[in-house]
């Protein structure tokens, strides 16, 4: 499903040139949970980046369902992006004064044929994610756990092939992330292909095989024998917090 | 549709940030009221000066004895006009289609039986009803026969004619003027009265010549009268009346004139008065609040497009293209100004309506300004929303989002 082949990435600035990927191979395959690690500054928010289509590399080649996302121009990226991509961000990027559900329904406002049943689409999400009960809220009015749930429903609402969170839990204590993690392995037993960028080991072993960056380049591609239950955790930590 | 979706997001960022959006109005609105105004104001004043020259005659020039400016009536007890002033202008000047002379008395008793009454007295000549357009409304005008034989004729006003023989009919019947028995052939069309109040038909009509020798015994006249064939044509015929009557009365200016000229252009400009002052003032401040309002629109718009810069990038993110979000700021640049236009509009009639009611500034409202508004309103919009736009259309994803 998806192919990268020598993938390079060099930022320019005046005479100054920075490469941060060099060479970056891969595949993933349809209904796969990868997690792509690497400490700051290895590359890895570029790699998103790539891999979401908001940025182009500066060489090599990356085939989404067989076809070259290189040679793409603007529009057509955009439309990838809408019908085949999923984005959850650290900092969970929801429009402060739009309700959950109009947070959730923004991305079908882009569709070429918008969904007759667009509303109970987005309210379906929502319960996805456990926030039936919370969609006329504003994100001021919920936890980020909560609001981390919203940018997820509104990933899923245009039934992406894949799902792709930067730090999904970097903004949330560990109660919330492993909430969030918990939701993808649910989402991931369902079929969908979910790559989630961390830094943090503990929760890229929630995945099923570990990518690990390294000044540019893939150092290591291992897949997780024993992935952790994000469930469980979830309940572990929500039981200690009660006794607390 | 794709568009009415953004649109509509538009009008929900709109909405979401009631008063940044009314600061951007704000300069469309006071733009369009001013607009809304001087519309109304224009086509009142035009009204006003229409209805003035069709009463003093849209081709017509008054030559009166007497100086001063204005429309005065002549002055009686000057003695300077003379038919030969009149002589020399049929002679002299081109472009004239009717000239006639008037001996005006504005006071006299009237009597006829055992009524009697007070009545202005016109000494005029055949020429009188085409000079002034007014003819008479039953039996028969003053003839040339009667000019020349000096007749003890006249014509009478519809409500002189009340006043003295009430709803039966004078022609044939006789009234005295002073002591001066008259014979009534005609009775005039009824004119109403004037602006000032003046009964226009509270008149008779005598032979020129019967005037001026049996009842006045004077050898001048009050005012000649002067029908142009083209109206375009009155100002220089004025001017060449002026510099006649200045040679023929030994006149150097300035030297005060013994006489007064008045135009039926002179009679618009009058009746334009302060309302083109106005006109001016309320264009100015128009263009200008349209302009401020359009540059604070702009600038707004940017703060907002560098505020939201996360937002666009979100947007792009889940798919909207760079058009898309172009159309997102123009559509929200182009609501303002049309809904800026609508207050504006409304304050603008409710403006008028004051003005009409606490000044003597004529308004007419009508649907042109609201047809100006719009247009004015969606050039301000494009024009000011474009660069905004094209800002935030221009950002790229993954900046925006970091």
């Amino acid at each position: 499903m998806i192919q990268l082949e020598q993938i390079d990435k060099t930022y320019t600035s005046g005479t100054v040139q920075t490469p941060v990927l060099k060479g970056v191979s891969f595949t993933i395959n349809a209904g796969e949970f990868v997690a792509i690690m690497g400490a700051s500054g290895t590359g890895k928010s570029t790699l998103m980046n790539i891999l979401g289509c908001l940025d182009k590399p500066t060489g090599g080649h990356y085939r989404l369902d067989d076809t070259d996302m290189v040679n793409l121009d603007d529009d057509a990226l955009s439309h990838v992006r809408n019908g085949k991509i999923g984005f959850v961000f650290q900092q969970f990027h929801l429009l402060d004064r739009a309700t959950a559900l109009r947070n959730v329904m923004l991305p079908l406002i882009y569709t070429d044929e918008y969904p007759q049943d667009a509303r109970q689409r987005a309210e379906r999400a929502l319960a996805a994610v456990g926030l039936a009960d919370r969609m006329s809220y504003k994100p001021s009015q919920l936890s980020g756990g909560q609001q981390q749930r919203i940018a997820i429903a509104r990933a899923l609402v245009t039934n992406p092939a894949i799902l792709l969170a930067d730090e999904p839990t970097g903004n949330l204590d560990s109660t919330s992330g492993a909430e969030v993690m918990a939701i993808f392995q649910r989402l991931h037993r369902d079929g969908r292909t979910i790559i989630v960028v961390t830094h943090d080991r503990a929760i890229a072993e929630h995945a099923n095989r570990i990518i690990v960056l390294k000044d540019g380049t893939v150092a290591e591609d291992q897949p997780v024998a024993h992935p952790r239950d994000a469930e469980a955790e979830a309940i572990a930590l929500a039981e200690k917090e009660v006794a607390q | 549709m794709r568009i009415l979706r953004i649109a509509k997001e538009s009008a929900r960022a709109l909405a979401a940030h009631k008063v940044r959006t009314f600061l951007m109005m704000a300069g469309t609105i006071v733009g369009i009221a001013a607009l809304t105004v001087i519309m109304a104001v224009g086509k009142g004043t035009e009204k006003k000066v229409m209805k003035r020259v069709n009463a003093f005659g849209t081709h017509a020039i008054m030559i009166t004895a007497g100086g001063g400016k204005g429309m005065s009536p002549p002055q009686e007890g000057i003695t300077t006009l003379r038919l030969e002033d009149l002589e020399a202008i049929r002679n002299q000047v081109s472009g004239i289609q009717v000239l006639t002379p008037g001996v005006m008395k504005r006071s006299a008793p009237i009597k006829a039986g055992a009524s009697q009454t007070q009545a202005v007295v016109f000494a005029v000549e055949p020429e009188w009803y085409d000079a002034w357009d007014w003819y008479i409304q039953s039996g028969d005008p003053i003839s040339d026969e009667d000019v020349s034989t000096m007749a003890r004729t006249c014509n009478l006003g519809t409500s002189l004619t009340r006043t003295l023989f009430g709803d039966t009919s004078p022609i044939g019947e006789y009234i005295q003027i002073g002591n001066t028995r008259f014979l009534v052939k005609g009775v005039l069309e009824g004119k109403g009265t004037s602006p000032m109040g003046t009964d226009f038909d509270n008149r008779v009509l005598i032979p020129l010549t019967t005037g001026m020798r049996r009842l006045l015994n004077q050898d001048y006249i009050s005012y000649i009268r002067v029908k142009v064939k083209d109206p375009k044509d009155l100002t220089e015929i004025g001017d060449k009346v002026r510099e006649i009557l200045h040679k023929r009365h030994h006149i150097t200016p300035p030297q005060e004139d013994d006489f007064a000229i008045v135009t039926a252009a002179d009679v618009a400009k009058m009746a334009r008065g302060v309302s083109r002052t106005l006109t001016y003032l309320l264009s100015a401040l128009a263009g200008l609040s349209l302009l401020v309002g359009g540059i604070v629109l702009m600038n707004i718009l940017l703060i907002s497009v560098g505020e939201r810069t996360k937002e666009i990038g979100l947007r792009r993110a889940v798919g909207a293209r760079r058009r898309d979000i172009f159309m997102q700021f123009l559509t929200e640049s182009l609501a303002v100004t049309i809904s800026g236009m609508a207050l504006g509009s409304a304050l603008g009639w409710i403006a008028g309506v004051i003005l009409a009611k606490v000044t003597q500034i004529p308004v007419v409202i009508s649907w042109q300004p609201f047809a100006l508004a719009l247009a004015f309103a969606l050039v301000v919009g494009v024009f000011f929303g474009v660069q905004p736009a094209r800002r935030a259309a221009g950002l790229r994803p993954v900046e925006a989002l970091r």
